[in-house]
């Protein structure tokens, strides 16, 4: 596995200010966050490869260092059932990034229902601030969310999943299982602590974290370097 | 800290007790707004010497104008300065040269007039450099304490009426400094200290807070602010001190990040992490002057301790307004013990009206029956606190101690009774105007201006010694 400090080195010196999703989620997994299983591929046998070790249903995404609004773009694909579905797919996705030496990132397929968005931000006046609120699509709709700033402890973490507006969401509703409030707040405790740790990491958005069988996992993830650091 | 620490602390507490102060800028004449801060002076009983300084001769409050600066004496502890901005830095040598080392500049017409480049600022930077001056302001009002009698503010203020409490508040505006000063006063929660800190160009909010933290007189910390210097380091100053924070931020519109890649960054403004941040450090937020002083009363009172609330009223319709408010406010009201609820109803007169939680008094016209019910309701295991709301003025008084006006005794009683439980009452009057203020003038504990303000109060308290 790649450590976090090889994947920024990478990033820097392509002089990139975005990790894509799949660098992203492996940094995150350094930091013991979960993350749904991938595999990056680019030809025909390593995307059965991956079809293979995953199994269906699946997700199939474009990914690309410079690609941030992916289902914008048209290149994200759901519920993929089948071998041929995959290919279809998968072929779909590498003519719409054609030229951007991208490639595709083939992803299980979480199955909660539930999203919430797990964030780090540098505030000018207080520092390394954790996000925590609903996510997927709520996030931009109803912008509940809250914030603590770094390190934070588990009470912190706590109080934040209890203060957002729809906390209901995180309890035994219409027959899921109440999330495991301590696993979320270890991601929000870890969120927090990358913030501390390395000052060119500018931004972190996780969205979604999905629930499954009760545990948060990240469905979709993005880091953002300071420019300015970046170039230095 | 140790010795250093000390020393600051002891520096410090020159600008609220100093034991002589020169006032610059003073004239004898109607418009000169310099002689106010003389008379405040005088009115709220500054105990010290009081030399005022000025270009002509004359004198005010009975005190000669000092115009030839080698007639100041040595060892005046405090200047306040109120020269037109481009004097400032010349004042200040002065001071310097005669050992003045705290300065209170009133003058404005610096940042907050012409931006960040300013000349008059760097002058006086300059001069404050030199001499190791430590100056509150510009731009401000300076300091009012009840506990010296110290009253720097150019506007005459009827200082007499301040009345001495154990909040201090530490603000940003000159219009706070006095509103908050009457408020505190005329809602007999009083305060010690009520700082005006103008531009901050030396000392901020970190600096009067680590001196408020430990100042024996303050019990409470009040703060308004339109800017934070240092977020990080005023939340984790606010984390060490055991005292009460109460915060009012204003100038929150303004978002940030408008360029931001991700959601995080796009979803943060001032006010939220600002909310979150707060929380964090166990400080009160609270959205206007007002609800600094519903804190101040609230916090005055013993802890609560959970969510259990027993409610009484002197009316049927208040006790649903109050059974709304409790919801709302995230309280319950749990059924009362059958036999405590017989006992209470056998106080009852005409016998039509059932006791339950919010309990309607509206029927027991007697004060025993009253003080009964409120200490057997706040001695329960399962009572956290208490919201008492009573339509009362003399006539009912008297109706309620057959004859007698016991309201003194009552207050005294609920007073104590708090005391013994170490559970707070949260008590409020339905009555006319003047006799509310007559009854929060009476009473030896905050009470509240009405029962849904109570509520908010307890609110207050609960979420205060829930961080604890």
């Amino acid at each position: 596995m790649t450590s976090p400090k090889q994947i920024l080195e990478t990033v820097i010196s392509q002089k990139r200010t975005l990790l894509s999703e799949y660098e992203s989620k492996q940094f995150l997994s350094a930091y013991q966050i979960p993350v749904t299983r991938e595999f990056l591929v680019t030809t025909k046998s390593e995307l059965i490869h991956a079809t293979n070790i995953i199994g269906y249903p699946l997700v199939l995404k474009g990914s690309a260092g410079d690609l941030i609004h992916k289902t914008e773009q048209n290149v994200v694909r759901m519920d993929i059932r089948n071998d041929d579905e995959a290919e279809i797919a998968f072929k779909d996705i590498m003519k719409i990034l054609n030229g951007t030496g991208g490639a595709v990132l083939v992803q299980e397929l979480l199955k909660g229902r539930r999203e919430l968005v797990i964030g780090m931000t540098r505030d000018h006046q207080f520092g390394v601030s954790v996000m925590f609120g609903l996510g997927g699509i709520f996030t931009e709709i109803l912008e509940d969310v809250t914030f603590r700033l770094a390190p934070l402890d588990k009470r912190d973490a706590l109080e934040m999943m209890e203060e957002i507006q729809g906390r209901r969401i995180l309890e035994n509703i219409r027959g899921m299982e109440a999330a495991d409030l301590d696993q979320l707040g270890e991601i929000l405790i870890q969120v927090g602590r990358i913030g501390i740790e390395h000052d060119i990491i500018k931004e972190i958005d996780i969205n979604p974290v999905i629930i499954s069988e009760g545990k948060g996992i990240a469905a979709d993830a993005l880091i953002v370097l300071e420019p300015a650091l970046v170039k230095k | 800290m140790g010795a250093i620490y000390e020393t600051k602390r002891s520096f410090m507490k020159k600008f609220f007790y100093p034991l002589s102060i020169a006032v610059f800028g003073v004239a004898d004449s109607q418009r000169n707004l310099a002689k106010n801060i003389v008379s405040n002076c005088r009115d709220m009983g500054f105990k010290g010497d009081i030399f005022p300084v000025g270009r002509s001769r004359g004198s005010v409050n009975g005190i000669k104008i000092i115009t030839e600066t080698d007639e100041l004496p040595a060892g005046i502890e405090l200047a306040v300065i109120l020269v037109p901005a481009p004097y400032v830095a010349e004042t200040l040598d002065i001071c310097g040269r005669k050992g003045i080392s705290h300065t209170i500049i009133s003058t404005a017409g610096f940042r907050e007039y012409s931006g960040k480049e300013n000349r008059f600022e760097k002058d006086v930077l300059a001069v404050v450099k030199h001499h190791g001056i430590r100056l509150i302001g510009p731009n401000c009002i300076g300091v009012i304490c009840t506990n010296s009698g110290l009253c720097t503010p150019f506007n005459p203020l009827r200082a007499k009426r301040f009345k001495k409490g154990r909040i201090s508040l530490v603000t940003q505006s000159g219009g706070v400094t006095v509103q908050a000063a009457h408020l505190y006063s005329e809602e007999h929660v009083g305060f010690s200290k009520v700082i005006s800190i103008g531009n901050k160009l030396d000392l901020n909010e970190i600096d009067y807070l680590e001196y408020l933290m430990d100042d024996e007189d303050t019990e409470q910390i009040h703060v308004h602010l339109e800017s934070i210097e240092d977020g990080r380091k005023l939340i984790d100053l606010a984390r060490k001190i055991d005292k009460p924070i109460v915060f009012f931020k204003s100038n929150v519109s303004v978002t940030s990040a408008k360029i931001a890649k991700s959601h995080t960054a796009a979803l943060v403004n001032d006010d939220r992490i600002v909310t979150g941040a707060f929380r964090q450090a166990g400080i009160v937020r609270v959205k206007n002057i007002r609800e600094m002083t519903v804190c101040a009363k609230a916090l005055h009172l013993p802890p609560l301790s959970g969510d259990r609330l027993a409610v009484i009223s002197l009316s049927g319709g208040f006790s649903v307004i109050l059974g709304d408010a409790c919801e709302e406010y995230g309280f319950k009201c749990p059924s009362l013990p059958r036999d405590l609820l017989d006992e209470i109803e056998s106080f009852r007169r005409g016998g039509v009206v059932r006791m339950a939680n919010p309990m309607d008094f509206g029927d027991v016209h007697s004060i025993e029956g009253l003080t009964f019910a409120v200490e057997h309701c706040l001695k329960l295991d399962y009572i956290d606190g208490m919201v008492l709301a009573l339509f009362y003025d003399p006539e009912i008084a008297k109706l309620l101690g057959q004859g007698s006006d016991d309201t003194q005794q009552m207050l005294d009683f609920l007073n104590a009774t708090m005391s013994a439980y170490n559970k707070p009452i949260a008590l409020s009057f339905l009555s006319e105007r003047q006799y509310i203020e007559e009854y929060k003038r009476m009473s030896p504990f905050p009470v509240f201006n009405d029962p849904v303000e109570s509520i908010q109060g307890l609110r207050t308290n609960r979420n205060y010694w829930k961080k604890i």
